[in-house]
């Protein structure tokens, strides 16, 4: 704010123009009380913890799904048995990606209580298709004369 | 009210300049040298790849080109997948249950074959694709429907064929072909082998309903009415190189054609590439020989190029059009006297 005033007042913008940036950077402060308030509240219900998880499909367990913390690029890839260690402690209210290709992508969210993930994958509606390029020229058969 | 139609109009109108002009000013050498030097990276962590693919670079569409550019490079096409899915989806045409069936095991191995093999048809392309920009965080979309090329057997084309992408930049849709971007099956060997080819990178979307057809007619990005299936149906033979080099083939709108002796036939085309006049020739075959001509008619004016021709002997021809060596379009004239 501090630096916004003296900005707008050099500018001799009208009342009016003032209360729209009062009003704007009220909207722009508003979500970071709401976060810091929700931050208190995690670290005082749970502390940070090491996540593991098991992905399967409705056959069974998923080797090499992906599994990314929402909005960051930390992930992990399940091994053999469809297992997997995210690498970053995680706290409540983290959401966590759970993809693979040919199956519909998972949202898991971390909840109070939650050390452990077992999450099915359902295979995306996909019908498989392909029409081939090629630049052979076309030929017509021709009628017999 | 009465404004509605004009009002979808101008969406319309506005949507069918949604192509790879709007990005002139972006130079893709820098994103390409990028999915270049990426080029072992396999599929087993996709969001890796994505951050690799586009850690460096700033906006949705330089990202999109980076991810893009490494599928049609990295992606190759399996024929062998290709016609087996065919020869079964062709034998349960009419049995929807067992196409279900065929469907979901296909699925698994065409998905399997894609993360060990980076081998894949159409479908996976156009998923693959969709996959890794939504990882980016950008909208792309699967789009289902018909394509044709010369091969087509166009009395078998009673079912989807083919899929490609629309993808959402700066808020407007593109389209674009993955697959056909990737590269061709050697003529000799007919062994797939990659050669990207640019134009199938947010095509001009009036050139790519010629030989591309949704099954949402959404997708087509043009206007419905003027671009129907039956209208696909009929048009011309495009290549490639069409798209390569931006041509966009207006009249005749139709493939086959019948006409008399020494009847005037006009070609009009768009070329949103610059060409020169003396590189246009058609090539005329009339079954037993074929003859190279340069129409003394040809003019290009702006980015419009008309040429006329009649022939003077009765027949069946085929009627190639080139711009160099470029084979851009095929059309077929019965000549009667």
């Amino acid at each position: 704010m501090k630096t916004r005033l003296p900005f707008t007042q050099k500018k001799g913008f009208s009342r009016l123009g003032v209360m729209i940036i009062l009003m704007t950077a009220s909207l722009a402060f508003h979500p970071i009380y709401g976060q810091s308030s929700e931050v208190s509240a995690t670290q005082t219900a749970q502390k940070e913890r090491i996540i593991k998880g098991l992905i399967s499909d409705s056959y069974g367990p998923l080797e090499s799904a992906n599994v990314v913390l929402k909005g960051t690029k930390i992930g992990a890839v399940t091994d053999s048995k469809g297992e997997f260690t995210f690498p970053k402690a995680l706290k409540t209210g983290d959401i966590l990606l759970i993809s693979y290709l040919g199956y519909e992508t998972e949202e898991v969210k971390i909840e109070a209580n939650t050390s452990f993930i077992k999450t099915i994958l359902s295979e995306g509606l996909i019908e498989f298709v392909g029409a081939l390029n090629t630049d052979k020229p076309y030929k017509s058969k021709k009628p017999k004369h | 009210m009465k404004a509605i139609p004009y009002i979808f109009l101008f969406i319309f109108a506005c949507q069918s300049n949604a192509q790879v002009a709007d990005f002139d000013s972006v130079n893709f050498q820098r994103t390409d040298s990028i999915a270049l030097a990426w080029k072992d990276e396999n599929l087993t962590n996709l969001p890796a790849l994505v951050d690799k693919l586009t850690a460096n670079l700033t906006t949705d569409v330089t990202r999109f080109r980076a991810i893009y550019r490494w599928v049609c490079g990295n992606i190759a096409n399996d024929y062998n997948l290709y016609a087996k899915n065919m020869r079964k989806r062709q034998r349960f045409k009419d049995d929807s249950l067992k196409l279900k069936t065929w469907n979901n095991r296909f699925k698994k191995i065409a998905f399997q074959k894609l993360i060990e093999d980076n081998k894949t048809i159409c479908t996976g392309y156009a998923y693959l694709l969709k996959e890794l920009s939504e990882l980016a965080d950008i909208d792309c979309e699967i789009v289902h429907g018909y394509a044709r090329v010369s091969t087509t057997n166009m009395e078998r084309l009673d079912a989807p064929n083919h899929s490609w992408n629309a993808v959402k930049l700066q808020g407007k849709w593109y389209l674009c072909d993955p697959t056909w971007a990737s590269g061709l099956p050697n003529p000799e060997t007919t062994r797939f082998e990659f050669q990207y080819n640019d134009g199938f990178f947010l095509t001009n979307p009036e050139l790519f309903a010629i030989n591309h057809y949704p099954v949402d007619k959404k997708w087509l990005l043009v206007d419905p009415t003027k671009h129907t299936f039956k209208n696909f149906l009929e048009a011309p033979v495009v290549y490639g190189k069409a798209y390569a080099m931006s041509s966009i083939p207006l009249a005749p709108t139709k493939m086959h054609n019948t006409l008399r002796k020494n009847e005037k036939i006009s070609f009009h085309y768009k070329l949103l590439k610059p060409a020169k006049k003396e590189d246009i020739s058609l090539l005329i075959d009339n079954g037993n020989s074929s003859k190279k001509i340069h129409p003394t008619s040809t003019t290009i004016d702006d980015q419009s190029l008309t040429l006329d021709y009649k022939f003077e002997k009765t027949g069946f021809y085929d009627v190639h059009l080139f711009i160099g060596t470029d084979l851009i379009s095929t059309y077929t004239f019965r000549v009667k006297s």
